[in-house]
């Protein structure tokens, strides 16, 4: 394919010019490991952890607070991680993770697989039901986890309001002297570069990123830990990371992940705005379309997400017709999509199955302009048109 | 009004070709992804979420409906618990004719002319006429060896658009319909066991139960082996015997669990002159069918002239029959493996050995 469009950065994001650069030289050159003794390792070891620092700094944490991993899933697992340790305070019996119903694949199974999960509901826009939360949050909950923005439908989530009511129960209990703690960990992949992630601000108590969101390389996250949560590394060996996840040191990873962070927030700004305008123009043109009809709440969504239904449509479909014309866009989260599996994000938001097949999840980023997206528009109003046509023969 | 052609699109070149053809022959075409088989086994992920997407790239590229039938649990039923008994019983079955059989001519066949469908149509190399299936133009290609249970009734309605056509000019056609699957790689075995071989499948059936291996010429055990169950006559592979000349497999007893082997290639247990068959099958008349005619013994083998005797035709066909006299000595064939019958092109039936 020689000009394709790309409508789907919540996928997947092209490493830029810029960050591949700044992870070259620890390749081959700087290829030392960091834990080895000599004076080149050391210098390797400096920039790795300057390179947290810095990543830490955009989120106002301290880098020796970031437990580097494999990407976000292993992040989210490692939080869960919770569950398996070995507080006394903890008493017996398996504990309650709370997490909303349009959680990532990831949060779910994790959840699942450690604690006894369990969901609480969210709006027709995909707001979590901060009301169903509160009644939620009984005194066996160890963990609340809800996603920055929900990776299918761009909806921002009041990490903040979720904090306080977490933070409230964590008074009642001190109150009550009840030992079992209770945290906030928030998957912040999606929505990083282009909403102020800020752990104080947002007063969560783990917080998940993923560089692979945000130009920077995959299998490239971190979680950041406040201190005092205990954890379960995921990975034992050598004890790199305060012991939580072992293995030598990804050092141009790191390094990558810190210059897509700096190139994000440099950028912020002018992105969101330059979004905002594609997202608007993509919207008017794709109205053009009888009966479409956008998720989520304009006033709550990620500047970059614009999911929508076409009634009557079977969306993968149009993705392979659409893919022959080279605008590439998904149905949803990748990893559903490609299982054959019904969303449970759109089951959740109370959609249909007619109309959960006629979802698709266009999403912004850096490879859209003006002229493309206005291309792709078209585009797609063309194939829905030709779709609809055949149906009617 | 044009008729009606359910296709079965399996996500490879030769239906997607087969729905091309149909759909410029002036049919109307419905493409049908039929969902057998989706869990993952050890060591190969099952590909039939990318499958199912290639037949609705098709389907799309030549603007028809895809449906999907669903038909894990009879599948399950009538091909996995089928093989999986036929391997603890000591023999070695073949699901792609259990398949054909149960499913692609029969549950697909019956639920396609349910819904309107004047015919069905595959991707297999045959063809199919006057209820008598005949072998396909490529030789080489040739499928019917896996399709001779096919009912008489299911081929009237049977179209196999490829089968006068040589794998190579299919391809060729793939690529002028722009058919994303031109270029996609052949699928061998079983579907569902794939690469990955029918050991680590079975292995989610059976436990591993260690049993001697015999050397025939001595009668000593050689090497230990971790089930019966996992070993076929002729084979050749797989066992921990070390060293020197290659060692095939003659005879296993399963009530003692022992694996015999010999070095010698010419050891009575690896070839036979005549065999015993059950559970026959013939689009012939009984009288016709016993006759002298051109067998097969495993799909692709050489076809070789053999005498077939049916035993007492006063049976129905489950209950059958029948012994074949091969005029050449052949390589041994396992109990559970199929002799297939040809009376010049035609292929009219066969049987189980027993």
């Amino acid at each position: 394919m020689s000009e394709v469009i790309y409508l789907d950065h919540a996928a997947a994001t092209p490493i830029s010019e810029r960050v591949l650069a700044a992870m070259q030289p620890y390749f081959a050159g700087q290829f030392f490991n960091p834990s080895s003794p000599y004076l080149p390792a050391v210098r390797v070891r400096q920039a790795y952890e300057a390179a947290k620092d810095e990543i830490a700094a955009a989120i106002g944490a301290k880098g020796s607070d970031l437990v580097m991993t494999a990407g976000a899933t292993e992040s989210i697992n490692l939080a869960f991680s919770l569950f398996q340790g070995d507080s006394l305070e903890r008493g017996s019996g398996k504990k309650r993770a709370l997490v909303s119903a349009i959680e990532h694949p990831a949060v779910l199974a994790a959840a699942r697989a450690y604690a006894n999960c369990e969901t609480f509901a969210v709006s027709k826009y995909g707001l979590v039901d901060l009301g169903d939360l509160e009644s939620k949050i009984a005194p066996d909950v160890m963990l609340v986890s809800v996603a920055l923005v929900s990776g299918e439908l761009g909806t921002i989530q009041p990490i903040s309001d979720i904090a306080r009511l977490v933070e409230a129960e964590r008074l009642r209990r001190l109150q009550g002297g009840e030992k079992l703690p209770i945290y906030l960990h928030c998957d912040a992949s999606q929505g990083f570069g282009l909403l102020d992630v800020n752990v104080a601000r947002l007063g969560v108590d783990m917080l998940t990123l993923n560089a692979a969101k945000i130009y920077g390389p995959k299998q490239v996250g971190l979680l950041w830990v406040k201190p005092g949560v205990r954890l379960r590394p995921v990975v034992t060996g050598g004890g790199q990371e305060m012991g939580l996840r072992s293995g030598t040191e990804n050092v141009a990873g790191a390094v990558g992940f810190t210059a897509a962070v700096s190139e994000a927030k440099r950028s912020m700004k002018s992105e969101v705005k330059r979004l905002g305008k594609l997202k608007k123009t993509l919207k008017d043109k794709l109205s053009a379309i009888d009966d479409i009809e956008f998720l989520g709440s304009d006033r709550k969504q990620l500047v970059s997400f614009l999911p929508v239904v076409i009634p009557g449509i079977d969306a993968e479909r149009l993705i392979f017709m659409l893919e022959q014309d080279g605008v590439l866009l998904s149905t949803g989260a990748a990893c559903a999509a490609n299982k054959g599996e019904k969303s449970h994000v759109l089951a959740a938001i109370g959609l249909d199955d007619t109309e959960a097949q006629g979802s698709l999840r266009i999403s912004l980023g850096k490879l859209n302009d003006t002229e493309n997206v206005a291309q792709a528009a078209e585009l797609i109003v063309a194939a829905v048109q030709k779709e609809r046509a055949r149906l009617n023969e | 009004m044009s008729q009606k052609v359910f296709v079965g699109l399996s996500g490879g070149v030769d239906s997607s070709v087969s729905a091309a053809l149909l759909v410029e022959q002036g049919y109307d075409v419905t493409g049908v992804y039929m969902k057998n088989w989706s869990r993952d086994l050890p060591g190969m992920k099952c590909p039939w979420a990318e499958d199912l997407a290639d037949a609705k790239r098709v389907a799309v590229r030549l603007g028809i409906d895809l449906k999907v039938f669903d038909f894990e649990s009879e599948y399950k039923h009538k091909v996995v618990d089928y093989m999986v008994a036929e391997y603890q019983a000591g023999r070695t079955p073949n699901p792609d004719v259990m398949c054909n059989q149960e499913i692609k001519f029969k549950l697909f066949y019956e639920v396609a002319r349910e819904q309107g469908a004047d015919f069905i149509a595959t991707g297999h190399y045959a063809q199919a006429q006057g209820g008598q299936l005949l072998k396909a133009v490529d030789e080489d290609k040739d499928q019917t060896y896996f399709l001779y249970r096919v009912s008489k009734e299911a081929l009237r309605y049977t179209l196999f658009p490829v089968g006068g056509l040589h794998k190579p000019e299919v391809r060729e056609l793939a690529r002028k319909f722009g058919l994303v699957t031109a270029s996609k790689k052949e699928s061998m075995g079983v579907c569902f066991v794939g690469n990955v071989g029918i050991r680590e499948f079975l292995s989610e059936y059976v436990e591993p139960k260690l049993g001697d291996i015999v050397d025939e010429a001595t009668g000593k055990v050689v090497g230990q082996h971790d089930g019966a169950i996992f070993y076929t006559i002729g084979q050749r592979h797989g066992l921990s015997v070390g060293g020197g000349l290659p060692y095939y497999v003659t005879r296993k007893d399963m009530s003692k669990n022992v694996v015999f082997i010999t070095t010698n290639l010419n050891d009575g247990n690896l070839w036979v002159k005549e065999l015993k068959l059950q559970d026959i099958f013939t689009r012939y008349d009984l009288a016709k069918t016993t006759g002298t005619y051109l067998a097969r013994v495993r799909h692709r083998a050489p076809l070789v002239k053999a005498s077939l005797v049916l035993q007492d035709t006063t049976l129905q066909e489950r209950s059958l029959q029948a012994v074949v006299k091969f005029e050449d000595e052949q390589r041994a064939v396992a109990s559970g493996q199929s002799v297939v019958f040809y009376d010049g092109e035609v292929c009219f039936g066969g049987g189980v050995v027993v």
